[in-house]
């Protein structure tokens, strides 16, 4: 078994003893001994082979190493957009490891923002439908939608474009946009897979201060994978994948 | 927010939408106007009908099973004294618009000056009040029948079948268009017919029928009365009119109700049946009921029949064109069908990727299924309107251009008039069915949208 080495010195409970959410630094995720295998020609391929770890509160963590790693598949583990083929997965204490399609995701609407490397904004909704779209399954009123889309829009400093599509905005807007979008559920864990490829390193550099900085503001974990590491916040935790690894 | 959604990828989708709104709008069109067509059939026979025969129609029990072979047997004794009490009725008063008696009778006709004789069918009917049923026009459809052609005081008028009167060698002197007489050859002319003639000729001396009316073509009737004896009758001919079965046309005597019951009955009081006509179309079941009490309560050996269960011939038109109408709207449904997998899929296939995404923020398979229904529902509802549209215009034209058909059952032909909107239940549901169409066509591809993998769809480019 792996164990995860980070920049900062913080320890997981090993024992998985059940969490006091409200104690200060409680982890968001845990992780422990996830393998996901493929099987491709009937040959079995670890994208994962054996990975525990954590994720704390508030804070940003990136995870790094190099293409093929299993940095994607890691993530979409933990954002319940994918099921790993062992091992077990604690999200604010809760087990997740094996949720069904619906509770997953529910669990995700809760829980779960996704930043995504290509924005994915529905293209026929304006910037503001966008933003309001996640609330859809958990606000009725539109107009309290509308007033909660417009005060993250307005966070993250694009209140002036509610009305455009994303078709008529920058990169970086786009991206600021899917930022707004992610964060307007309140959720506990932010997932951001490559956020910053598509764009210019002075954007992305943005981009990353803007995630990062979201992380207090709203109370929220922020998960950036990146292979660019000169992305890399100071001071953050990161966990380094090689090749399904934890190293 | 899930309709603006469909809404604006139909309409980024243009080109695709409209090419599949207007496949579901040709299909629902044709289905449509067909079925405004069956519907002017429903309408536009049963008032020729009802105003030939009357919506209900009385007759002794046993008749309709028993009475071709033996007509005597089973006439309604006493005819007048049955239409009497229904009329008294304050019920049966307010429903019933005609109550008018019919013989129906068969013989052997002549004609003295070409010497031919053939046999006849015939009906004998109190002029006035056949006209007075000839005006019938109960769901408003403004459809008439021409009046008989005899009138009351006539009592020895008749009007005959073209056929009839194509062989008796009448349509000459009848000035009847579109009718060549028989060649009249004199040494052709067999004993039977000869005989006939003379035996009608003396007869007609003794009792002397009515003169006055020289000018008409005559016709000698004998019919065998129900003693056995026959009966025999110097008619004139008012008229030849067509008659919807050819074997009826070439054969076709009608006459004054009273000419066919001194034929038949002498003095008594009898007839074939006891035609009846309902005002109002929605009351006839009510009104066969009660007819059916009055009749039971004075003890009357008698029976009412929809004028459907006497001449099945409106059930079988109509339910000939009702499976003409079916078979085609399955045909064009299946059209249907195939275009709007098509397009549903091709929106998914583009798609793949936004799926993925509203799936990862967490909405659930039923989400992604509601949104691709809802588009087909909003297509098929684009659809519905071009098809309602385009009926009611070309409807409007086709009516107006005052098209004319003839039906199985009519003589005449009847205008067509595509009835669209003048019965908004179907074309409700066609439009209903139309978008159910839709729905239930992109159930397949939308299912497979809701259950793409995640992480593979947003893979996608
Ligand atoms: N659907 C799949 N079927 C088979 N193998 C897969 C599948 N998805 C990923 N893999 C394999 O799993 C391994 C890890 O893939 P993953 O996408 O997690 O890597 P990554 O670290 O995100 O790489 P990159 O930096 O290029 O995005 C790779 O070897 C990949 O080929
Ligand atoms: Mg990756």
């Amino acid at each position: 078994m792996n164990s995860i080495s980070t920049q900062r010195s913080f320890q997981p409970d090993s024992q998985f003893q059940p969490v006091d959410l409200t104690k200060a630094g409680a982890p968001a995720v845990r992780f422990n001994n996830i393998k996901k295998t493929y099987t491709m020609d009937r040959v079995e391929v670890d994208a994962l082979a054996d990975v525990s770890g954590s994720i704390a509160r508030q804070e940003t963590t990136f995870i790094t190493g190099p293409s093929g790693s299993g940095k994607s598949t890691l993530l979409n583990i933990m954002g319940l957009i994918d099921q790993p083929t062992s091992g077990e997965l604690f999200i604010l204490d809760e087990d997740v490891s094996r949720l069904s399609d619906k509770a997953a995701a529910d669990f995700r609407s809760e829980h779960i923002g996704f930043i995504f490397q290509s924005f994915n904004l529905i293209p026929v909704l304006t910037v503001g439908e966008n933003v309001e779209f996640p609330l859809l399954r958990r606000v009725k009123s539109a107009s309290e939608r509308r007033e909660k889309a417009e005060q993250y829009l307005d966070s993250v400093g694009l209140a002036d474009l509610i009305d455009r599509r994303p078709g008529e905005i920058s990169g970086g807007q786009r991206q600021r946009v899917a930022i707004a979008r992610a964060l307007v559920t309140e959720p506990t864990l932010i997932i951001a897979d490559e956020p910053t490829a598509n764009l210019d390193s002075k954007t992305s550099l943005e981009i990353i201060a803007l995630l990062d900085h979201m992380k207090s503001e709203f109370d929220t974990s922020v998960v950036i994978c990146t292979h660019d590491t000169s992305l890399i916040t100071a001071g953050s935790a990161t966990i380094n994948i090689i090749d399904g690894h934890t190293a | 927010m899930i309709w603006k959604i469909a809404f604006r990828n139909l309409t980024k989708n243009a080109r695709r939408s409209v090419t599949t709104a207007m496949a579901i709008g040709i299909g629902g069109f044709a289905a449509l106007l067909f079925g405004g067509f069956v519907t002017s059939i429903w309408f536009g026979v049963q008032t020729s009908m009802i105003q030939e025969q009357g919506n209900l129609q009385i007759y002794r029990q046993g008749y309709l099973e028993f009475g071709a072979a033996n007509p005597d047997d089973y006439t309604i004794q006493g005819w007048d004294e049955v239409a009497a009490l229904l009329a008294s009725d304050p019920v049966l008063n307010q429903q019933l618009a005609v109550i008018t008696p019919r013989i129906d009778l068969a013989g052997v006709a002549g004609n003295a000056q070409t010497g031919n004789s053939k046999t006849f069918i015939g009906s004998g009917v109190v002029p006035s009040q056949i006209d007075e049923m000839h005006k019938w026009d109960g769901w408003s459809i403004g459809q008439v029948s021409p009046a008989s052609g005899l009138t009351d005081q006539v009592l020895d008028g008749v009007v005959i079948g073209i056929g009839m009167a194509r062989m008796m060698g009448m349509c000459g002197p009848l000035n009847v268009a579109d009718c060549q007489d028989r060649p009249v050859d004199e040494d052709a002319l067999t004993e039977v017919e000869t005989d006939f003639t003379s035996l009608v000729n003396d007869e007609a001396e003794i009792t002397d029928l009515r003169e006055g009316s020289v000018e008409r073509p005559q016709l000698n009737l004998m019919a065998a009365t129900s003693s056995g004896v026959p009966n025999i009758a110097r008619v004139g001919i008012e008229a030849a009119r067509p008659q919807a079965i050819r074997a009826i046309d070439n054969a076709y005597v009608m006459m004054h109700f009273e000419q066919a019951r001194g034929l038949l009955y002498g003095d008594s009081q009898e007839a074939t049946t006891l035609m009846l006509q309902v005002a109002n179309p929605d009351q006839v079941d009510a009104t066969k009921d009660r007819i059916q009490e009055v009749l039971d309560r004075a003890g009357l050996d008698l029976k009412v029949f929809h004028f459907t269960e006497v001449d099945p011939t409106f059930n079988r038109i109509f339910g000939m064109f009702t499976f003409m109408f079916i078979v085609v709207s399955i045909v064009l449904s299946i059209v249907i069908v195939f275009t709007i997998v098509n397009t549903v899929s091709m929106n998914v296939m583009e798609r793949v990727k936004e799926i993925g995404t509203i799936r990862a923020l967490g909405f659930r398979k039923g989400f992604v299924r509601a949104l691709f229904l809802t588009e087909s529902a909003l297509i098929g509802l684009f659809g519905a309107l071009i098809a309602l549209s385009a009926a009611v215009v070309i409807a409007n034209i086709v009516n107006s251009a005052g098209v004319q058909w003839t039906p199985p059952s009519n003589a005449t032909p009847l205008t067509v008039q595509l009835m669209v909107l003048d019965n908004p239940l179907f074309a409700a549901s066609v439009v209903g069915l139309l978008i159910l169409i839709s729905v239930v066509a992109s159930v397949m591809p939308t299912f497979k949208a809701a259950r793409l993998n995640i992480v593979e769809s947003l893979q996608r480019a």
